[in-house]
């Protein structure tokens, strides 16, 4: 317990640290959900709900795959590459011990950037619902951001690569999972696109959960599979890189 | 005795390439070893075996009679690894006290930044450090747990005269208190100061494995060197009883010995037709150079 504390402790300092994660990974969705509310008025109303809360959720939603992709992929490749991890496994810090201590720190980051977006969303925009409704998409969208660090431990094996690749998956799941502009005003392909995205799986839910229905089981389902194959292909890379070594 | 690794019959494959073959080597407790041999005779591989960063393609390696692999086993370890950077946006002392709490017992913050000369430099970010003071936190990083054993892989590279020699002084204190060593170096003096056991490796096998001052007397000998004169038959100097081995290029002759007096009296009572008489060697430096390139030579025969 003892090792895995002290490596989760130099985590989150080593990203308060950073002033990336600040600029893009938080402000970004702060920002894009100013400017967007701003432009059609957040009581408009979308999918059973207002576009005051339906865009805190997706915003909240791309917020979390950000820190998932850039800050936890692009970090355990540099990590890999500069040998730290070798070093690791050298310590009585096991190879589990490493692994739970990146999850626990994914999953403070994606508390800090939901509750912040919330926050902003309450506080700036008058966003209101009851307190359990807050609960309860607060908890989907924390728990169903764990998919994307099995994501960011993919990225995490493409080397030099890590950080446009994570830039690029950042993005192109954003955008077509339906994070940016809402899926129901693209054209038809688009919209079949989106359905195969897990960025579209973690924040349907919500959206969900904001019009009073209950969270699918497809989307569950979706976003699991998704998590076994970006687990699946890292544990198959893993080995690849590994015999190599 | 205690044993703290044990190597039996390891062979590590890259592809066609045998890093590591057929190898045995046993480290007892309280020792100081060091693991000499030129680029790519497999000092790395095998301390990687030991720590349990690479599986041996066959044969067993233990740690503390354990699989190497376990995080448990490296509770009474310290490692420092070649080609390694430490994390970025964490001080000195930030990056100190993250080892520390993966032992369940350690060394003082105080004392780790007082071993590696870095108290002045706590509050720097670790990753903004010189070369010199980055190994030296390595160091310090190594020495965390209060390990019983020490790996270091090559740990003087890049560490200027001064910081080279404080080091050999501290690792000098860490054997004499009874702890044991490994370190692989391809610097002779590192080894010859710091070990009571030298292991040259070759190929990814074990060439000669005894004290320093054994492999200096057994394989390190003198070579007397001359210019011979036409009537001179080399094959008779090869028969003479002193010499060991002769090597020749054009009139030039080199004969190795283990007494180059006695070789050098018999050549001159003899009357032998040689002129530019030269002694050299002696070294552990010679030493290995000769075991080496020995070896090499046999492999290219094979």
């Amino acid at each position: 317990m003892k090792p895995l504390m002290a490596q989760v402790r130099c985590e989150l300092l080593r990203t308060f640290r950073d002033r990336r994660f600040f600029i893009l990974t938080l402000g970004m969705p702060v920002i894009f959900y100013l400017i967007f509310i701003n432009q059609e008025g957040s009581a408009l109303k979308i999918a059973g709900t207002y576009w005051g809360q339906y865009f805190m959720v997706s915003m909240a939603a791309f917020g979390v795959v950000g820190s998932s992709v850039n800050t936890l992929g692009v970090r355990l490749a540099a990590e890999r590459q500069s040998g730290w991890v070798r070093w690791l496994r050298t310590t009585p810090l096991s190879s589990l011990g490493y692994a739970v201590a990146k999850t626990l720190t994914q999953l403070s980051l994606s508390l800090l950037i939901i509750l912040v977006i919330f926050l902003v969303a309450g506080l700036l925009e008058h966003v209101s619902m009851p307190m359990t409704r807050w609960l309860e998409v607060f908890l989907w969208l924390w728990l169903g951001s764990l998919p994307f660090a099995a994501l960011g431990v993919l990225i995490g094996l493409a080397g030099n690569a890590a950080q446009i690749l994570g830039t690029l998956a950042y993005l192109v799941f954003s955008m077509l999972g339906g994070l940016w502009t809402p899926i129901q005003a693209l054209p038809p392909v688009m919209q079949d696109i989106a359905k195969w995205m897990p960025t579209y799986h973690l924040a349907r839910p919500a959206w969900e959960l904001l019009a009073g229905h209950a969270i699918a089981f497809t989307d569950v389902l979706v976003l699991l599979a998704w998590a076994i194959v970006f687990l699946g292909l890292a544990a198959f890379i893993t080995r690849r890189i590994d015999s190599r070594v | 005795m205690h044993k703290v690794v044990e190597m039996n019959a390891v062979t590590k494959s890259y592809g066609m390439r045998k890093a590591v073959n057929e190898m045995d080597l046993f480290i007892e407790k309280g020792s100081a070893v060091a693991l000499l041999g030129p680029n790519g005779a497999g000092k790395t591989t095998s301390i990687a075996m030991m720590l349990g960063l690479v599986r041996p393609t066959s044969g067993r390696v233990q740690l503390f009679s354990e699989d190497p692999s376990k995080a448990k086993v490296h509770e009474k370890i310290g490692v420092m690894l070649q080609d390694v950077s430490v994390p970025d946006r964490l001080t000195v002392r930030e990056t100190i006290d993250l080892f520390r709490g993966f032992y369940p017992r350690s060394l003082s913050t105080q004392k780790l930044l007082q071993i590696s000369g870095l108290t002045e430099d706590a509050q720097t970010m670790a990753s903004k450090l010189s070369g010199g003071k980055t190994r030296r936190l390595q160091f310090a990083l190594a020495l965390a747990g209060d390990p019983e054993v020490l790996f270091l892989d090559e740990p003087t590279v890049g560490m200027d005269v001064a910081s080279r020699r404080t080091f050999w002084e501290e690792l000098r204190s860490f054997i004499a208190a009874g702890k044991t060593m490994l370190l692989t170096t391809h610097d002779l003096q590192e080894a010859d100061l710091l070990a009571d056991r030298v292991v040259v490796m070759q190929l990814g096998r074990i060439i000669a494995d005894d004290a320093p001052e054994k492999i200096k007397m057994q394989f390190g000998g003198r070579q007397v060197s001359f210019v011979a004169g036409d009537a001179v038959l080399l094959e008779e100097l090869s028969k003479l009883p002193e010499v060991t081995q002769l090597q020749t290029v054009g009139r030039k002759v080199t004969l190795y010995t283990q007494d180059s007096d006695a070789l050098v009296k018999r050549l001159i009572l003899a009357q032998w037709d040689i002129r530019d008489i030269q002694i050299s060697g002696g070294g552990l430096e010679d030493a290995f150079v000769r075991l080496t390139e020995q070896d090499a030579h046999k492999e290219v025969l094979r």
